[in-house]
C-alpha cells in the first residue's frame, strides 16, 4: 500500500515546477469529480435468503433435481446444495429482492419442497 | 421402469405391464390426501409475510387442481405401447416434470398423514389400515420418482 507524500515533499515539488523554464503539464487546478452511482430503490430494498429446509420424505435424487430444475445448476452445485440440507439441516439457496424470493419459494413448494424466505440482515 | 431413450426432449421408459398398471392406477386417483397448507417463512410475522403466506397458498391450491386435471392425461393409455420386453411410455421432459409433482405430492401427502415421522419405517403393528395403505403409497410413489429420475440427462 502506496503512504500519501509528507507536506515537505509537495512542496519541494511545487518550487521545483515553478523554478522550471521548460513548458510543463501543469497540474490540474480542480481534481475530477468521481460521480456516484444513485442509490436505486433496489439498492434500499430488502433482501431474503431463500432457505431449503430438510426432511425425511423428499428423495436425495429428487431434491437434486429440483435444484437444477429451478435454479439451472450443474448437477454438482445442486448436490452440493442437497448434501447440506440433509447433513445439516437446512441450505441457502440464493439471496434475492422480495418479488424473486417469492417466485422462488413458490416454485420450489410446487414440487412439495420445504422452502421458506427469510429476512437478510 | 427404466429410462430407454431421451432425445428432443421426450422421454421414453420401459416398464412391466404390472408397472404401468401401478403407475396408472397411481396417478389416475391423485390426490389421495388433503392439501397441506405451505408457509412462506419461518421467521417474519409481518403483515407482508402474511400476505405472501396467502398468496402461496391461493397459488399452491391453484396449481394443484391444474395437476389434478392434467393426472389422467400423463398416464392415458395410449402413452403406453406395448414392445417385445414389456411396455414403453412417451412422455415430454415437461410432462415428467409434473408426474414427478404429482408423484411427490402423493409421497409427502401421505408422510403428512402419517403424522410426518422422523423415520420411513414400516407402520407398527397395531397401525391401521389407512396407515398402511399410506405407508404402502409413499413408497410407491418414491419408486417411481426415483425411476424417473435415474438416468436423466
Amino acid at each position: 500500500m502506496r503512504r500519501a507524500a509528507p507536506a515537505v515533499w509537495q512542496a519541494v515539488r511545487n518550487r521545483s515546477l515553478t523554478a522550471n523554464t521548460m513548458p510543463s503539464i501543469a497540474e490540474p487546478a480542480t481534481q475530477p469529480v468521481i460521480k456516484q452511482r444513485p442509490r436505486s430503490d433496489d439498492d434500499l430494498a430488502p433482501t431474503f435468503y431463500v432457505v431449503c429446509w430438510n426432511d425425511p420424505v423428499n428423495l436425495m435424487v429428487y431434491v437434486t433435481h429440483v435444484f437444477m430444475k429451478i435454479f439451472g445448476w450443474n448437477k454438482q452445485k445442486a448436490e452440493k446444495h442437497m448434501l447440506e440440507v440433509h447433513e445439516k439441516g437446512k441450505s441457502v439457496l440464493t439471496r434475492e429482492g422480495a418479488e424473486k424470493a417469492e417466485f422462488y419459494v413458490h416454485e420450489l413448494q410446487k414440487y412439495k419442497l420445504h422452502a421458506t424466505m427469510e429476512p437478510a440482515e | 421402469m427404466k429410462l430407454v431413450k431421451e432425445a428432443n426432449a421426450v422421454c421414453l421408459y420401459q416398464m412391466d405391464p404390472q408397472e404401468a398398471a401401478m403407475l396408472q392406477g397411481l396417478v389416475k386417483n391423485f390426490p389421495f390426501t388433503a392439501m397441506q397448507e405451505g408457509e412462506i417463512s419461518r421467521t417474519e410475522a409481518t403483515p407482508e409475510a402474511l400476505e405472501r403466506d396467502k398468496l402461496l397458498n391461493e397459488s399452491l391450491v391453484e396449481y394443484r387442481e391444474s395437476l389434478t386435471t392434467l393426472a389422467a392425461q400423463l398416464v392415458a393409455p395410449e402413452r403406453f405401447k406395448p414392445q417385445a420386453k414389456g411396455v414403453v411410455m412417451t412422455i415430454s421432459a415437461e410432462e415428467r416434470e409434473q408426474l414427478l409433482q404429482i408423484l411427490n405430492d402423493i409421497r409427502v401427502g401421505c408422510w403428512n398423514a402419517l403424522g410426518q415421522p422422523a423415520s420411513l419405517e414400516p407402520p407398527a403393528s397395531g397401525a391401521t389400515d389407512q396407515e398402511h395403505k399410506y405407508f404402502a403409497l409413499l413408497n410407491l410413489a418414491g419408486y417411481f420418482e426415483h425411476s424417473l429420475l435415474v438416468g436423466e440427462s
